[in-house]
């Protein structure tokens, strides 16, 4: 400890250097072009920032300090996992609207163009053999399931 | 007596200089890649190494004490927390971004394993439909 405090300026400068890696962090966390990498220069910056608190610690003298550390370690991990879903979640979300519209305004055209039932049907069954060309069963086992139930639905 | 706490001195801020080490590569290979998922290799460095080297030295600098014991604590709170983070932030770059083959080699059906069922629904559909306009 008595060296630690007649050479503080080692710690000092360390505490300098961090501070610059700091701010390159914060560079690529503002440049990232996409949303990983923000958050993969969030987590860097965490990190850099819990050795700061380690070493604070140290120098100071102060116990407590470490707590705070791990703290700031499970919060960090949090963060990631609870960004990742959120992102991930709202990308689904827009896919899923997305389709849900093109398959309504396919089913608006099909009824504006007067098709009758049968016709309906017909078109159903023949897009029935397509996908079973295409070679994917699990696929086309949810396609009739589907088309069964609107067929139930509509009268 | 004197000369034991020297060297217990030298050795803690080595180690220190060393995790810095680590941590400047990191940085510097953050910013020399050009892809996400290569961008998580350098950065995996300085979560495990880097941390861990850097705490190893501050363990040796404070001496035997209860304060040693939390940042040993700390080093392997992050090698476990930081491989299932990286994991996550890979899911979500292979999830989001549509155009991945573009970016990096996939291995044949390594994409069917990805995803939950719910999502895989959505995906393949626009899949599908893309390969009928071909």
């Amino acid at each position: 400890m008595r060296i630690i405090m007649e050479h503080s300026w080692i710690f000092i400068s360390i505490f300098i250097f961090l501070a610059i890696l700091l701010l390159f962090c914060l560079i690529r966390a503002i440049k990232g072009p996409t949303i990983a990498d923000r958050v993969v220069a969030v987590n860097m910056m965490g990190t850099i920032v819990m050795v700061v608190i380690a070493m604070l610690a140290v120098y100071m003298g102060e116990g407590y300090l470490l707590d705070i550390c791990l703290i700031y370690a499970m919060i960090s991990f949090l963060a990631v996992v609870v960004l990742t879903k959120i992102y991930s979640g709202v990308y689904l979300e827009k896919l899923a609207k997305k389709k849900r519209q093109q398959q309504k305004a396919v089913q608006a055209e099909s009824i504006r163009e007067g098709s009758t039932g049968k016709n309906r049907i017909k078109e159903m069954k023949t897009e029935e053999t397509r996908l079973k060309d295409a070679g994917t069963e699990e696929v086309t086992n949810k396609y009739t399931k589907r088309n069964e139930q609107e067929r139930s639905d509509t009268p | 007596m004197i000369l034991i706490e020297w060297l217990q001195f030298t050795l803690g801020v080595a180690f220190l200089l060393a995790g810095l080490g680590v941590f400047a590569v990191q940085v510097f290979g953050v910013f020399k890649f050009d892809y996400v998922l290569n961008r998580m290799h350098a950065a995996a460095m300085g979560d495990t190494l880097g941390i861990g080297i850097s705490l190893v030295g501050l363990i040796i600098l404070s001496g035997w004490n209860f304060a040693s014991l939390k940042m040993a604590l700390i080093i392997v709170f992050l090698w476990n927390a930081s491989p299932v983070s990286s994991h996550l932030i890979a899911r979500l770059e292979a999830t989001t971004n549509p155009h991945l083959e573009r970016c990096c080699e996939l291995e044949e059906g390594i994409m069917e394993h990805l995803w939950d069922e719910d999502q895989r629904e959505i995906i393949y559909a626009d899949q599908h439909k893309a390969e009928e306009e071909k």
